[in-house]
């Protein structure tokens, strides 16, 4: 994997969750690997999923199948960047 | 610009829908808001652009289509067919007209008789299908609205009008004639405005009707 295509992708990630939850650019700076996301973020609804996951498949032309998306995925930071990295520098 | 908007009604082969109206001369453009979800989240943008159109000169329509916005069909019978009918009514009573379709509101204005397309961060039938299915409950419900199996077949099959000057965002990696930075008002959880998102628009539509004009 490319250290520099990964980085690109968790700032797309970050700014991502940082767009669609309406998260200030400091708050979604802080996001680490090991935060929690789904459960732990309040702005995090199902509806709220579908736009990040929605938003990602835009910003980085890939496509996200119904049977990719799990709890794990959402689980961290880390987690959702790991998985948008292996879709987008495959 | 003496004020806000007009509420009128136009008339389409289905029954009266709701209108409003910017502005002061005759309206040239009409703008198709996005379906579904995006709607509620970007009317607030669509309304203050037409507002800024009108400030800059420029009049503008806002219909509710059928199954859309205020309309008294029900969701449930909504169809794009449908849509596709009033848009081309609204055309033949207020026309010439310029189409600003914004995200799926660009799929209405696919072959309708308007002299040119504003098509900001158009979004394909395949890819709307996408997003509403994921967002759908397990009964076919978005928000409690009922989306049709018919209607999500109509977007299955739908197709964008590629004749338009198309403006994105500079996270959206598709081809535009022109990209802008700013955060994508139809995929925040919140409704919201945008002044200098809109101011942005305004500017590229007036400019660009300018240059169309002379």
């Amino acid at each position: 994997m490319i250290p520099e295509g990964k980085d690109k992708i968790e700032e797309t990630v970050r700014a991502t969750l940082a767009d669609v939850l309406g998260i200030s650019a400091d708050r979604a700076a802080a996001f680490a690997a090991t935060t929690p996301l789904f459960g732990a973020l309040p702005e995090l609804d199902s509806m709220a999923v579908a736009g990040v996951l929605t938003e990602l498949e835009d910003r980085l032309g890939i496509v996200i199948e119904d049977d990719e998306v799990d709890g794990e995925l959402l689980e961290s930071f880390g987690a959702l960047v790991e998985f948008a990295a292996r879709k987008a520098l495959l | 610009m003496t004020g806000g908007p007009i509420l009128d009604s136009y008339e389409w082969p289905g029954g009266h829908e709701p209108l409003l109206r910017f502005g002061d001369g005759s309206p040239r453009v009409v703008l198709a808001l996005p379906l579904f979800e995006e709607f509620n989240r970007t009317r607030a943008i669509g309304v203050t652009l037409l507002r800024s159109l009108a400030a800059r000169g420029v009049s503008g329509l806002l219909p509710d289509f059928p199954g859309t916005g205020e309309s008294i069909v029900p969701t449930a019978a909504a169809t794009l067919e449908s849509m596709r009918v009033a848009y081309g009514a609204v055309i033949a009573a207020y026309g010439p007209l310029i189409a600003i379709g914004m995200r799926s509101g660009a799929l209405i204005d696919l072959n309708a008789a308007v002299t040119e397309r504003w098509h900001f961060a158009p979004q394909s039938g395949e890819e709307l299908l996408r997003e509403i299915n994921r967002q759908s409950a397990a009964d076919g419900t978005i928000a409690g609205n009922i989306v049709s199996p018919s209607l999500r077949e109509e977007i299955a099959a739908a197709t964008l009008n590629r004749r338009a000057r198309v403006v994105r965002l500079s996270t959206d990696p598709r081809p535009a004639h022109l990209t802008i930075d700013g955060a994508p008002p139809w995929r925040r959880v919140e409704p919201d405005n945008d002044p200098a998102l809109v101011a942005r628009l305004a500017d590229d539509i007036a400019d660009w009707i300018a240059r169309c004009d002379g």
